[in-house]
């Protein structure tokens, strides 16, 4: 018996609009600590963990650990159908091969409920670690968006560096080159403006703005985004949900190629 | 059954900021010289999180029990947390064993495929395997394989590797070989199915593209230097980490994939399509890609024949059965296995009955246990094509034999079942029954009662009812293709039929000619314009069988097809044979039947012709060396907008550099080369021995090919595939048999352009 209460229904449907273009089908843990989601995507480049942790749910009844897969799109699909400030509850029965989404509105003189059918999806667990960082980067999430979007009209790679000036965002393509660079700023009025970087070793590392892009979907589930960086492993792109969680994205860095027989 | 699951140890050791730094410079030590010396795409991906994941998902195998690839990853999954049988489909053998190629390491494989060379009767095969038995095959197994046929060109040599292939799999995973079978012929399903993969170029480079974090268009770039994606695939070289490698590709696996990827259908398709392949290319190591994106483009070319594949299959079941001891009328157990196999499967093309049956029943058995059934098609019998009614006279001088019109139309295999449904496959064994759905009413009305079940071989002419004429096949080549209605039917059709293969549950392809037509006589109504017996008369005389087709001819028909009634009379699927031959009216004067060719280049035309090609380069193909060789140069035939619509199809095919399967002289030096993508039906006067071109070299003149002289188009064989255009042994037999006809004229020329 599963029953989650989520009086906040649209941070679900944010965060399905968050994670559904980087991988299409996974398997939603749910214990009592919480409901979480890990996948791979489909190049074993980028990794998404998603928490959300009981105690940000108003009601929250999980028996027995289990895992429920769900195409995302599907899934997606069906929480487009609640209202913004619908309170949303899922719903599963032990044994059933579907899970229930109710959607109540505020004034509860609407309730509607959407059945979606479970799959049966192979898939790894990896046990991620917490680890030290060489940079730390905090900054304002619309910032680092438009950052990425930016840069992916010039080029398809970014190169993000921290030294001790700040932190480097820089492509280079056909038409052209563009470099970015933020400075330490803590002195606003609102803490969510601040960029704050903490660095033990300056780091340099190159990724596909693809995925990246993908990422920022994730924007309006926080205004802070958190990317820590060190050399020759995954960059960890964080989102803080709230009171609840997170959602974070790895992502393995490019290898610098040698020759420019790719660089057209 | 899952849970979240403590930390296994991933990139950092959390506890101590020095273990972690240590194992971070051990890292970046490792992995700077790694990845400069690596050539090949993601076979050697310089992964560090592979290494330090490899870890934690070792143990998380450990807690996770190991599971053959999902038959389908769709298939509901029910809430029940209590540990059970994590797959419900899987049987329990398969869950006992662990599935997982883990085991085996590519330097291993390598090492040891060379083996397969041996001689079958010397081979363990159990000495290649470097999986434990019971484990899913490696795919890596099967490229290895692949990449060891593609260095031989013996026959026998191929035999012998394909043979100890197929015993190797046997030996560990004997539900491996139907996917291995269906992975070497390069097919995915009995051609009856229809179904194909359908991937374009451009779904395989942008999933290319997208696998190994390159652009599109440096893959494209790449593309043109080399003429083969599978070479691109080979030495692109990833650009790309991943967050860990994905399990190492099976053929099971693999297999699966291919088959999901030809049902997908619909919206997205192509999308969906290109997803599953780069998750194949994620996961492909070594020799891998390349093989992957030739079988996806269903262009292995590693010369395997079919025949080969049957041959080997055969002896692999032979060896299997040591402990059995062959009927004791054999004698030579290898060859009687493998014309068993071959024979079987040319009255059942299907793999996924064939395989099991071998496995279960035992190549002895197998004519009983696999056998012709209805519903399945079989390749129709072909006849050779003869110069002359003295000829035939000569060739069949002792036998009873008849003479039939040849139809020009279209040859379909019309298969009446017992629950009263029909299907129509053309001579490629696709299903063409949306398009006659006249054809399916006339057959099953057509039938006399008592008729429950039938299979019969016939002509689908088009006919004008009114004035009870045949018309030509140009008028039939006018229906449109797919889901006719019968309102809509413009083009009437007339079945001629002229042989039954299967009749009330009993298979008729054992019984003579004589028989057959006595059952198909008494088995159906004739109805002008609707379903008639192929016009046919029985005699010895040369004068009445050249009036007959002169009256054929008359008709409008291509001439006669001349069969033995009695001796030798039996069908024989697929066959060229001697027992049918065929006799036309143009072939009196010159070079006999006409030849199908592919075009695979063309030259610029001038004058008239400029803005158009002027002329196009024809080739045979050779299907035991998988080329295709240079026959002429065609540039009459054409009417201007048939040029015009040649030039026009053909544009889209050029391209850069020609195939390195196409053999020609250097001296051509055509403006354009082609994809090999159409067959072109070809008339010529007659035939020589060429400097020039390539056709059949080796086998009439060490160096020489054959040419054709005065060739003109006929035709475009829109039901033909490049591979099925005519053969080089063909155009070799047409030779020596020219020579043997007229031996002093070989300066006949033909001109009725």
């Amino acid at each position: 018996m599963l029953e989650l209460r989520l009086v906040q229904g649209s941070l679900l449907k944010k965060v399905l609009e968050a994670i559904k273009d980087l991988v299409t089908d996974a398997n939603f843990d749910c214990s009592a600590t919480g409901f979480s989601l890990q996948a791979m995507d489909s190049s074993h480049v980028a990794l998404v963990a998603l928490l959300l942790r009981s105690e940000g749910f108003e009601h929250y009844r999980c028996d027995r650990n289990i895992s429920m897969g769900m195409n995302l799109n599907n899934m997606s699909k069906m929480l487009k159908c609640a209202g913004n400030d619908d309170i949303i509850t899922i719903k599963g029965d032990d044994g059933s091969d579907t899970i229930t989404f109710m959607f109540e509105s505020p004034t509860q003189d609407k309730i509607a409920d959407f059945e979606m059918k479970l799959m049966d999806i192979d898939s790894e667990h990896l046990g991620i670690p917490e680890a030290e960082y060489h940079a730390i980067v905090r900054m304002p999430s619309a910032e680092f968006s438009r950052i990425c979007k930016d840069l992916s009209s010039i080029g398809d790679t970014v190169v993000i560096s921290v030294t001790k000036e700040g932190v480097k965002f820089s492509t280079r393509g056909d038409i052209g080159a563009a470099n970015i660079v933020l400075r330490q700023n803590t002195t606003v009025d609102k803490p969510e403006e601040a960029t704050i970087i903490e660095m033990n070793e300056p780091v340099s590392l190159t990724f596909a703005l693809r995925y990246m892009n993908s990422f920022t979907k994730a924007t309006p589930l926080s205004s802070m985004v958190t990317i820590s960086l060190s050399s020759e492993l995954p960059v960890v792109v964080e989102y803080k949900i709230a009171e609840m969680g997170y959602v974070r994205f790895y992502l393995a860095p490019k290898i610098e190629e040698d020759e420019d027989e790719t660089k057209p | 059954m899952l849970t979240i699951r403590t930390c296994n140890q991933l990139w950092l050791c959390p506890h101590s900021l020095s273990c972690s730094r240590k194992l971070l410079s051990a890292l970046s030590l490792s992995l700077k010289p790694f990845s400069v010396k690596i050539p090949k795409m993601t076979s050697n991906r310089p992964s560090a999180f592979d290494a330090l994941m490899s870890n934690a998902r070792a143990a998380a195998s450990k807690k996770r029990p190991q599971l053959p690839p999902q038959p389908s990853p769709k298939k509901p999954k029910t809430l029940d947390p209590t540990p059970q049988n994590p797959n419900p489909n899987s049987t329990p053998k398969t869950d006992v064993v662990s599935k997982k190629p883990s085991s085996c390491t590519m330097e291993e494989l390598k090492a040891k495929v060379p083996l397969l060379k041996s001689k079958a009767g010397e081979f363990d095969p159990n000495s290649v395997s470097a999986w434990a038995p019971g484990e899913r095959v490696p795919f890596a197994f099967l490229c290895s394989v692949f990449d060891l046929i593609s260095n031989e060109s013996g026959r026998i040599v191929i035999t012998d590797i394909v043979c100890n292939m197929f015993r190797t799999v046997i030996a560990t995973t004997p539900e491996d070989l139907l996917p291995a079978v269906y992975l070497t012929a390069n097919k995915i399903a009995p051609a009856h199915h229809g179904l194909e993969l359908g991937i374009g170029d451009a779904s395989i480079i942008k999933a290319l593209s997208e696998a190994c974090g390159r652009t599109e268009s440096q893959v494209k770039k790449q593309y043109q230097e080399k003429g083969d994606l599978g070479l691109v695939a080979q030495t692109s070289r990833s650009s790309q980490s991943m967050m860990c490698k994905p399990d190492p590709l099976t053929i099971a696996g693999v297999f699966h994939t291919f088959q999901l990827i030809a049902k997908e259908s619909g919206k997205d398709s192509q999308e969906k399509k290109k997803n599953r392949i780069k998750a194949l290319l994620v996961a492909a190591t070594d020799c891998e890609p390349l093989y992957l994106i030739r079988l996806l483009q269903s262009k292995l070319r590693i010369k395997m024949a079919d025949q080969t594949l049957l041959a080997a299959l055969g002896q692999a079941a032979v060896y299997n059965e040591q402990h059995s001891t062959p009927p004791s009328n054999i004698q030579s157990p290898l060859e009687e296995a493998a014309k068993i196999v071959k024979q079987v499967y040319s009255v059942l093309p299907v793999f996924d009955k064939i395989v099991p049956s071998l496995l279960s029943d035992g190549v002895w058995n197998l004519p009983k246990s696999c056998s012709f059934s209805p519903g399945v098609p079989v390749g129709p019998m072909l006849a050779k094509p003869t110069k002359g009614v003295s000829e035939v006279v000569n060739k069949f001088q002792d036998t009873e034999y008849t003479c039939e019109y040849k139809y020009d139309g279209e040859r379909a295999q019309i298969h009446y079942l017992e629950d009263g449904s029909v299907e129509i496959y053309s001579r490629n064994a696709e299903r063409n029954t949306g398009k006659f759905p006249d054809v399916v009413v006339a057959a099953s009305r057509l039938k006399k009662p008592g008729v429950r079940s039938f299979v019969l071989d016939c002509e689908l002419v088009a006919y004008d009812r009114e004035k009870q004429k045949i018309l030509p096949f140009q008028i039939l080549s006018t229906r449109a293709r797919k889901n006719v209605a019968i309102s809509d039917i413009k083009v009437d059709v007339c079945i001629f039929a002229f042989d039954i293969l299967y009749l009330n549950g009993q298979p008729l392809l054992q019984e003579e000619l004589k028989v057959r037509r006595e059952r198909l006589y008494d088995s159906f109504e004739e109805e002008p314009g609707f379903f008639q017996f192929a016009t046919a008369i029985t005699s010895n005389d040369l004068e009445e069988i050249q009036k007959f087709l002169d009256d054929a001819v008359d008709a409008s028909c291509e001439g006669l097809i001349i069969k033995t009634l009695n001796k030798d009379a039996t069908y024989e699927p697929s066959k060229r044979s001697l027992n049918w031959l065929k006799l036309k009216k143009d072939y009196m004067d010159n070079i006999g039947d006409s030849l199908d060719l592919v075009p695979i280049a063309a030259f610029h035309g001038r004058g008239k012709r400029t803005g158009v090609y002027g002329a196009f380069l024809l080739a045979c193909y050779d299907c035991n060396n998988e080329e295709f060789q240079s026959i002429c140069k065609i540039g009459t035939g054409f009417s201007e907008s048939m040029l015009e619509e040649r030039s026009t199809s053909l544009r889209s095919k050029v391209i850069p550099t020609p195939k390195p399967y196409y053999r020609y002289a250097d001296t051509i030096n055509p403006d354009v080369w082609f994809e090999p993508t159409e067959v072109w039906e070809v008339k010529a006067a007659d035939l020589t021995i060429s400097p020039v071109h390539r056709a059949a070299i080796g086998v009439v003149d060490p160096d020489k090919g054959i040419s054709l002289r005065f060739p003109r188009l006929l035709r475009v064989r829109e039901d033909k595939t490049p591979e099925q255009a005519s053969s080089s042994d063909q155009v070799a037999e047409m030779y020596s048999a020219q020579k043997h006809n007229h031996p002093n004229n070989q300066d006949d020329i033909e001109d009725d352009d």
